[in-house]
């Protein structure tokens, strides 16, 4: 539903917030005799992390900042996501998730916008596939305030008749929209190629689902979801930790889990059939392509490894697939590919948007990148230039108080340990080039990856022949 | 209260540095309000080429954000071809004599950054953001590409490659195909410079030659037409001593006369219905023009915009998507940029997918309704105080991370000739009254100076001619 507007620029790429991956040039380019070596880098700043858990289950971390006069709040709530939707009620965590301001027992939907305003903040909530995450922020002075605000919406959302039946009708006016869009269609259906009948492979929601949605229902997924001994809130800003970790306290201490908790979710088959999908777009002036496969969880192995591997092959202007398929071809706007980690599964996937002309020719380079990942060592000086490429990618994201609140929140709800964080550079150092090859082979491997067109079928489809039988699916 | 000195009159001030503030203050303050106020360091230096330097210290992270602005735009392309100042844009990372094609992103990477570029109506950005140690070979790359470019013909076919299929991914096979910042400019605005399309046709594209390149590069890309600014892990004297070594030796290059491309509101209001053909839930954009830069109204007209469409509060959500229940959402901008980031004719835009049980007649009219009020009654204490908080906390928000940080102030540079107008800003919005947001509703937010595209799905278009077809003897 979200407008983005941000044309015009070179690429569409979020230089803000999260630990972005990049990659390298594929014929090297020799530096130039003049430009100037890098410095001596800096020690490395590791995150200090004051942790308390009180005493019903909720785990407060701090960490106080000296930056702008702002305090910033996540609420994340595990297992509360889309994997905890039922399978005749897919995206229900979203809806649950946008309905939580949207009226408590003692303020409405309009009072709490307003109190949000008055504070100079915000709050809002949206559900990943492993939990809820509330995020809030306030001026300094209003910290206390947002807090109070922050509990109420979590722990008394009202879910009023009159706002459920308004999101109900937005959502499948919104759900009309979104449709419109190749990239949503081929995201559903790559996602169900992916994990099957997996909780994760049903994340967007459908009409049927969004019709059968009521506020009673709401209040009892609510009820069975939130509880404090599978959350976590974590602060950042200008705050010390004693006064942070008391006003936590003020506002949460007396939460109260009910029942039992939710089970943890099985695991999402590790390979699955490849699957090969055209997705019907008459009139189509580009051909959307997608690819994947199974991938690995957060906290697999071989999870640093696998993050390096995605920087190399397909994440930022100098990565292989998009030097090949945008710098060196001219076929597409972007290009990408990699892996994306949650708490019991993960997903391997890449593609780009292209001209209809050059369909079958930047899927053959797609293949033939995934092919050489997997099969040469990539050369020393791109190992070492990504290396510090993704260190760089971390001091510059942990700049920002409120990304380091959530990439905090984000990997404790996919199961990583606090300290994850501040030991990804070292441990990203020691991995080689001999386990970037085998991430590659295993998750990479150009025969195992599904694909999934969105496109015109009459412009496109004598260009998929060859690879392989492709089924169709009308819109 | 708002300065309107032009750039050309503040060069003279620039000659020394000004040292403005004294950096941001994290003494445990007493008053809340003292708790909640930061001011950004901003040190200004003017080379002797011209090129304006601005050092925005902080060591809280061993990280630079580094934003170099040039002072031209897509109002600026020459006529015959649309979309040349982004196709050029691109070509700024095509390489150089000295550093081929691949070298830049090569070295960015390799120094732990990132890189970007953009294209607005009034100036063009390339930002950059990396652990402090590639401080040094960012700004040389910086240097090099403002010397010169690598002329050459087989990128500048590989960029008019990718540039069609950003616009064919963004526009053309998007539903719409950004109507409410491309289409909805064409319509409101008279002059050429103003109501082209800065993407560009894919005509104009192709013809582009590597004169053009040349020429374009010439005339608008030299230390003179340029800002240089640095925020993070470099000190003043520091960031000045690298500014002089890398483009010191720049020589300042002739640029243009200026163009008028001022134009005045519009006096009737322009309205346009179109179909789209991949949308499936219709959509309206209305566009006012705004107040120049500079303007005592710019203060007060941010002040009304949150006050209609700055988020969940706002009268437009409260009383459009929430309220009357027609519109699915509301979003507004101003052109591409911020209300603080133009400098020359420019839309207040609403933005807003509606539900087909209404139609954009009744959405418009409750629009109305909203200004109406606010032109009659104003805005109460407590909702100004409000607004202004918000505003002032969405101000440094945006100045948080060092890249945007040193983007803002080269944006600042450029367009009013003063970085540090980065603090004042707070003061401005601070000082608007309910009278002033009342003025500038019943001045801007008229129907005359009304600009309304109403964006329907092709099918919904349809319906209604063939059902009157079939209606008919």
């Amino acid at each position: 539903m979200k407008t983005r507007l941000s044309p015009i620029t070179r690429a569409g790429l979020a230089l803000s917030a999260t630990l972005a991956l990049a990659g390298t040039a594929l014929a090297a380019p020799e530096l130039p005799a003049e430009l100037p070596p890098f410095g001596k880098d800096k020690p490395l700043v590791v995150p200090k992390i004051t942790q308390t858990t009180l005493p019903n289950g909720l785990q407060v971390w701090v960490v106080p900042r000296n930056g702008i006069p702002r305090v910033d709040f996540v609420l994340a709530v595990r297992g509360a996501g889309l994997g905890a939707d039922a399978p005749d009620a897919p995206g229900r965590a979203k809806l649950l998730a946008g309905l939580l301001s949207e009226g408590t027992a003692t303020r409405s939907s309009r009072q709490i916008a307003e109190a949000a305003q008055a504070m100079g903040g915000g709050v809002g909530a949206a559900a990943s596939n492993d939990g809820i995450r509330i995020s809030a922020n306030a001026l300094a002075s209003r910290a206390g305030d947002m807090m109070q605000l922050l509990a109420d919406v979590a722990r008394r959302p009202a879910f009023p008749e009159g706002e459920v039946q308004l999101a109900k009708a937005n959502a499948l006016q919104g759900l009309k929209a979104s449709g419109a869009q190749p990239g949503f269609r081929a995201a559903k259906a790559l996602d169900g190629a992916i994990y099957g009948d997996h909780a994760y492979g049903r994340t967007q929601e459908t009409e049927a689902a969004i019709t059968a949605l009521t506020a009673e229902g709401l209040r009892a997924e609510h009820a069975r979801r939130f509880r404090p001994d599978h959350a976590l809130l974590v602060i950042t800003g200008r705050i010390d930790a004693a006064k942070a970790t008391q006003l936590a306290r003020e506002a949460f201490g007396d939460w109260k889990a009910t029942g039992e908790p939710l089970p943890e979710l099985a695991a999402p088959p590790a390979t699955m059939p490849v699957q090969r999908l055209l997705l019907e777009r008459p009139g189509s002036v580009q051909a959307t392509l997608r690819l994947g496969r199974p991938g690995m969880a957060a906290s697999g192995d071989e999870q640093v490894a696998l993050r390096l591997t995605s920087a190399i092959l397909g994440t930022g202007f100098s990565s292989r697939v998009n030097i090949n398929l945008r710098e060196e071809k001219g076929y597409t706007y972007g290009a990408r590919a990699g892996g994306v980690s949650w708490r019991v599964g993960g997903a391997i996937t890449g593609g780009a948007d292209v001209r209809n002309e050059v369909t079958g020719a930047a899927m053959t380079e797609y293949l033939k990148e995934y092919r050489r990942i997997g099969t040469e060592p990539v050369p020393e000086a791109e190992m070492a230039m990504n290396k510090r490429y993704m260190a760089g990618s971390y001091l510059v994201s942990t700049q920002l108080q409120g990304s380091l609140g959530q990439q905090l929140a984000g990997n404790w709800l996919v199961g990583l340990p606090a300290d994850f964080l501040g030991k990804f550079v070292p441990a990203l150092q020691k991995v080689t080039a001999a386990e970037v090859q085998a991430v590659g082979k295993k998750y990479f491997n150009p025969d195992e990856q599904s694909w999934v067109v969105v496109g015109d079928a009459e412009k496109i489809g004598e260009q998929l022949k060859a690879f392989g039988e492709f089924k169709v699916v009308k819109p | 209260m708002i300065q309107t000195t032009r750039r050309a009159v503040l060069g003279a001030l620039g000659a020394a540095a000004l040292a403005l503030t004294s950096g941001p203050s994290f003494a445990a303050p007493a008053a809340a309000a003292r708790a909640d106020r930061w001011d950004v360091p901003v040190h200004v230096k003017k080379l002797d080429n011209g090129l304006t330097v601005i050092i925005s210290p902080d060591p809280s992270s061993p990280t630079v954000g580094i934003s170099v602005v040039y002072k031209v735009g897509m109002r600026l392309e020459p006529r015959n071809r649309t979309g040349f100042a982004h196709l050029f844009e691109h070509l700024m990372f095509q390489g150089t004599p000295k550093a081929p094609k691949g070298v830049f992103d090569k070295v960015i990477t390799s120094g732990g950054g990132n890189n970007n570029g953009s294209t607005r109506a009034d100036f063009t950005n390339y930002i950059e953001t990396a652990p402090s140690s590639a401080l040094d070979a960012m700004l040389w790359l910086e240097a090099d590409r403002m010397t010169t470019l690598d002329f050459n013909a087989a990128t500048l076919k590989n960029q008019q490659d990718v540039v069609k299929e950003e616009i064919r991914v963004n526009v053309q096979n998007q539903p719409y195909g950004g109507f409410m910042w491309i289409d909805i400019g064409g319509l409101a605005f008279d002059k050429w410079e103003n109501k082209h399309d800065g993407y560009g046709s894919f005509v104009d594209l192709e013809n582009a030659n590597l004169d053009d390149v040349r020429a374009f590069h010439r005339d608008f890309y030299g230390p003179n037409n340029a800002v240089l600014s640095i925020a993070g892990d470099v000190t003043p004297a520091q960031g000045f001593a690298l500014a002089q070594k890398y483009f010191g030796k720049i020589p300042a290059r002739p640029t243009p006369k200026p163009t008028d491309f001022s134009e005045g509101l519009n006096t009737a209001e322009r309205r346009l219905t179109q179909s789209d053909k991949l949308a499936q839930v219709p959509a309206i954009a209305a566009a006012w023009k705004l107040p120049e830069r500079g303007s005592r109204d710019q203060a007060p007209f941010a002040v009304l915009g949150q006050l209609l469409a700055g988020g969940d509060a706002s009268r437009l959500y409260q009383g459009l998507v929430k309220g009357r229940e027609l519109a699915l959402n509301v979003s507004s901008f101003y052109g591409l940029t911020s209300i603080w980031e133009y400098d020359g004719p420019t839309l207040f835009t609403l933005f807003a997918l509606y539900k087909p049980t209404t139609n954009a007649d009744v959405l418009l009219g409750a629009i109305d309704e909203e200004v109406a009020r606010i032109v009659k009654d104003g805005v109460d204490d407590a909702t100004l105080k409000n607004l202004k908080t918000a505003l002032l906390a969405d101000w440094y928000n945006d100045l948080e991370m060092f890249l945007r940080r040193a983007d803002r102030l080269a944006k600042l540079q450029a367009l009013w000739g003063d970085a540090s107008v980065v603090n004042k800003v707070p003061g401005w919005i601070e000082s608007v009254t309910s009278a002033d947001v009342q003025r500038v509703a019943a001045t801007y937010l008229t129907r005359a100076n009304r600009s309304v595209i109403d964006r329907k799905p092709a099918a919904m278009l349809a319906a209604p001619a063939a059902a009157k077809a079939a209606s008919q003897p």
